[in-house]
Order: C-alpha cells, then structure tokens, then sequence
C-alpha cells in the first residue's frame, strides 16, 4: 500500500480535526522518531496550537488498533504535538484568494479498461495467507464492526 | 487483497455507470470528484479502509419518479435522492455458525460499486418497496447492472424512524440488515414503524435508539444486532492513490445523448398511446418486454391486441417454461404478422392462438405455418354452406331435437362444423348461415 502522510489544513476539507500520518504498528516509532530529529534540527519551537485540536493519543490509539500503556500515551502525546505543531507552520500561508482543491497534486489519472486479467501467480498469494481452508481464508470470529 | 505495494487503478467503466445513473436519477453531476479513505478495520477489509467519496461524491439531489403498483392503491410518488458514489466493495464474511472462525472471500474484494442514497421521502413499506424496484428497473434499462438481489448484485439497507404527527424533527433512526428482497423490506419496514410506534404508546419513546437491526425472515421480525455507541469514526481523508475524477461536459452530454428511454418516459408514453394502468405496468416492467412490444406495434399499429397477447399468452408460456422474452422463439416480426393475419380474417382468431404456441416453440414464419398446415380461414358462404349441410344431413336426430325446441344444440352443430373444417371455417358466417339453416324448414 502506498501509504503517504497527509495533513489537510485547507477550508475545502469538512472534518476540523487534523488527522495525522497512517502509522501501522511496525512503522510507527521509526517515522516518528525521524520527524522529532527534523524538529531538534530546526531548533525552533512552534507553538501553532491555535486551530488545532490536541490530539487524543488513547482514542487514536483506540482507532488505530495500536496498544499503548497509558504511560506510552503520556509519553507521545506531546511529541506528537510538536510534529502537528511544526506542520501547523502551514497555517500562516495566506489563503485568501485561492480556490481550494479538493484534493492535492493536480496529476491526472490513468484508468484501466473494464476487462479482467488473470493473474498468473496465484500460488504464491495463497501460500501467503496464514490460514487457508480452501477456498476461504480462516479469520477469528468477528461479529461487530467497532 | 491489501498486498503491500499494490495500487489501485479506477475502471473507467465505473465513471460512466455513475455518470449514466446520475442523470437518469435527476443528479446534479460533480465535475470535479475524488475518493476517500473510510477507515475501519473488520475481516473482509484487506487493506483496513474501504475506497469510497465522502464529501464530494460524482452525483447529488436528484429524484426518482415510480408508479405504486394498482394491488396497493396505485398513485404516483416522486422521491428524493441525496446522492450517487463510488466505491469499492468488501470481501464476503461467512460466519460457520458453529465454531470459534469465521471464512473469507475475498473476490469480490475491490469490485467498483455505486451506491444510492435517497432522502427519507418514503412513509410506508411499499412505497419504499416501490423505490427500490423502480432502482432495479432504472439500472437494468441502463445496462448498469442486472440488478439482482439473489445474486448481491443490489443490495439494500434501510433506515427507519417515526414522530408524533406536527412534530417537524425526524426521530431516532434505526438501521436494518438482511433484507433480500422487495417484500421482505417492505415487511421489515412495516413490522419497524408498528415496533417503534408501540414503544411510543407505552411510554417508552426513550427505548428507541440508534442501532443496527436485523430482519429475521423466519420470525418475521426485526432484532438487536449491535448498537450504535455515537457514530462511527471513519476518519476520512481523501485517497492519495487515485486521481481526481473530472468530467468534462462533452462527456457528459456525450452520455445523456445516449440514454435509452427509461422506465417512467416509457410509462407516461404507454398511458398517452391508451394503455390501461395495467397494461402499463406490465409492459414498461422489463425493458426486453418493452421493446418487444415496440417493435411489434411499429409493424401494425394495433396496440390492444399486441398488449393482449402479450400480457396472456406470450407471459404464461414464459412463466411455464422459465423463459425470458428474448429467449422464445418468437420474433416481434412475426407476432405483427400474426396480429395482421387474424385481422385481415386470412386466419381465425382460434388458429391464430395455435398457431403463436408453435411460433414460441420452434421459431419459423406465419405465413409459412399458414402454407404448410393449410390453415387459411374459410370465409366463402358457399364452402360454408355446404359442410353445414353435410353435417346437418349426417345428425338427423339432433336436428329434430332442435326444431322440437332445444335449440341450445345449435352449439353441437357449430362444433361438428368446426370439426369437419377443421377448425377453418370462420365462426362468425357459420353461425348465421347454420341458424338460417336450423330454422329454415320449420
């Protein structure tokens, strides 16, 4: 998955909550250790907590399927603070006459026609799912979506 | 599958549908669209996000106009729809009942999707029973999908509240799941509103909240599944993966340019020609029906007796031998033949129904059955006249019974005539000629 980081400040986006990066659980204290070392480079400290909420690491933490003991949480809330802080430089960009893009990069895209394709490796995803009981994968019983 | 480094890639077929579905549903169109991520995480969502549009979605306020069906009353109803999306559907989750696991599917996992949602217009069980149906007619005309609740290929959900009456606040809704088809929705939502209004009655407003439901076919009730803790928190942001969607208006008048006639223009149109609400409905049901009908009237203009055959004969040999209107072997081409001959009086009506059986049955030409099996009607009073005097000379005893008085024994002379014709003679002239024949010598 092409997960990239994206921090939407601009007015088009509905939701006034500043949604941080898509940390999986492997990733997330490396990224986020190279973003404190960018913070210390800078030597600066932003204090733009003006419009943005603070974050709520349990509940995000919640959200995200990621276990942390409520001291980790003390911990990283307000490291994660200085890094919403530090993109919140963004804030003081003046916005006045641009019309706001619905979504970044102005790309265009390319589709695919409506045809299918075999794909010929079907063997290796099958040999990679943990737990197969032809023809379906073997999941822990979930009954709600929560 | 949420394989690491995999990408998404938009059909381009998708856009199309929706754009094709936003205009036959009234749409405003969003030039300009993107998708989200709808984060949550649950078994038959590989990735832990659903690809979908959350704040811009291609298509918004539009309407739907349907006819309720005349066993409930009849009556046009417009209603309201908020919006059209795109998006990518789930895997599918099969619970084994028994056993600590569930299975997977996940084939159908990233199949594009659009999904309908209306404003809460509807006030009984048919009428959004209706709804729906009028939904599948929409996409099956288009070709956008075939529409088939069976198969999953349209799935439904509703929503249901109640309020005191003047009060303009809607009241708590509650979701309900599992509804396979029309009349189980319509039972599902009836059984709701009673539920709802009878906690109401008793005092018990407050027991109404917000959750999921799910409707029990056997039982024939709706029951608790999961309730809803606040609203979910999807935490959407827009998908960085694919391009924003724009449409240009070339496209999009390229697209409405070529729209077939819908359901609703096909109706009104029916009823102006003179068709019965009846003969309306039915007709305008199934597009294939529909175009059937067109092509046949196209040929000779006589709609009642088109719609007639239709509606009776062509539907229950249809409905016997589980076939659709395309698949009987029968070609509009010739069901105008057929309706031209019995109207010329080449054929009588009686021949023409055998006739049509074959025609369903094995394909082949009216005018060639006609030929081969010698069935052209006998119209000359003098050809007439003399099987009637045959089979009148061959019955002496039932014709001094009819000149004694029992003149319902005209019938028996008809039959035997019609017998010996072999069917041929034309009815009409062979019962005026027989009664001047019956009662000439008395």
């Amino acid at each position: 998955m092409g997960s990239r980081a994206l921090l939407l400040l601009t007015p088009a986006f509905r939701s006034d909550r500043v949604l941080l990066s898509h940390f999986t659980k492997c990733g997330f204290h490396q990224t986020f250790r190279q973003k404190e070392k960018m913070v210390r480079l800078g030597a600066r400290e932003f204090s733009v907590h003006s419009s943005l909420e603070r974050p709520n690491v349990a509940r995000l933490a919640e959200t995200a399927r990621i276990s942390l003991t409520p001291q980790e949480a003390e911990e990283f809330a307000p490291k994660i603070q200085k890094v919403v802080d530090w993109f919140g430089q963004l804030q003081d960009v003046d916005l006045q006459s641009i019309e706001p893009a619905i979504r970044p990069d102005t790309e265009a895209g390319s589709f695919r026609e409506d045809s299918p394709e075999t794909f010929d490796n079907r063997e290796a995803i099958i040999a990679a799912i943990p737990s197969y009981e032809e023809p379906y994968i073997k999941v822990p019983k979930v009954l709600n979506k929560d | 599958m949420g394989l690491p480094g995999a990408l998404p890639v938009l059909n381009s077929k998708v856009i199309k549908c929706a754009v094709m579905l936003g205009l036959a549903l009234n749409c405003k169109l969003s030039l300009s669209s993107k998708f989200d991520r709808k984060q949550y995480f649950y078994p038959d969502l590989p990735k832990g996000y659903q690809i979908s549009q959350f704040d811009i979605p291609i298509a918004t306020n539009g309407f739907i106009d349907v006819d309720l069906p005349l066993e409930f009353g009849g009556g046009h109803r417009r209603f309201g729809i908020t919006r059209v999306h795109m998006e990518e559907d789930a895997g599918k989750l099969l619970h084994t009942g028994s056993g600590s696991y569930s299975q997977v599917d996940l084939n159908r996992a990233g199949v594009p999707l659009l999904e309908i949602v209306s404003e809460p217009d509807m006030r009984t069980g048919i009428e959004a029973a209706e709804y729906a149906a009028e939904l599948q007619r929409v996409v099956r005309y288009l070709g956008v999908s075939n529409g088939n609740m069976q198969e999953g290929s349209l799935r439904c959900d509703v929503n249901v509240s109640i309020r005191p009456i003047g009060q303009l606040e809607f009241g708590t809704k509650v979701e309900i799941k599992n509804l396979n088809s029309f009349s189980a929705m319509s039972r599902a939502i009836d059984f709701e509103i009673a539920r709802q209004a009878e906690l109401y009655n008793q005092g018990q407003a407050d027991e109404i909240v917000q959750e999921t439901r799910l409707w029990e076919e056997g039982a024939q009730k709706t029951v608790t599944m999961r309730k809803k803790e606040g609203l979910a928190d999807y935490r959407y942001f827009p998908e960085p993966d694919l391009p924003e969607v724009v449409l240009t208006e070339e496209y999009v008048n390229g697209i409405r340019d070529s729209l077939p006639e819908l359901p609703e223009m096909k109706r009104r149109r029916y009823e102006e020609m003179g068709l019965t609400m009846q003969d309306v409905l039915f007709l305008a049901n199934d597009v294939n029906v529909a175009e059937f009908f067109d092509a046949t009237i196209a040929k000779v203009p006589d709609i009642k007796l088109a719609a007639n055959w239709i509606m009776g004969d062509i539907a229950a040999y249809m409905k016997n031998e589980k076939l659709s209107i395309n698949e009987i072997k029968l070609s509009p081409q010739e069901l105008s033949e057929l309706i031209a001959s019995i109207k010329s009086g080449t054929i009588s009506g009686k021949i023409g129904k055998e006739i049509l059986l074959e025609l369903m049955e094995k394909g082949g030409t009216v005018k060639g059955l006609i030929e081969e099996k010698d069935l052209v009607q006998i119209v000359d009073p003098v050809e007439i006249e003399k099987i009637i005097d045959k089979v009148i000379a061959n019955n002496p005893k039932q014709l001094e019974q009819y000149r004694g008085g029992k003149t319902k024994l005209q019938g028996f002379f008809a039959g035997q005539v019609m017998k010996e014709s072999k069917g041929k003679a034309n009815p009409g002239l062979v019962n005026k000629i027989l009664i001047e024949k019956l009662n000439a010598k008395s």
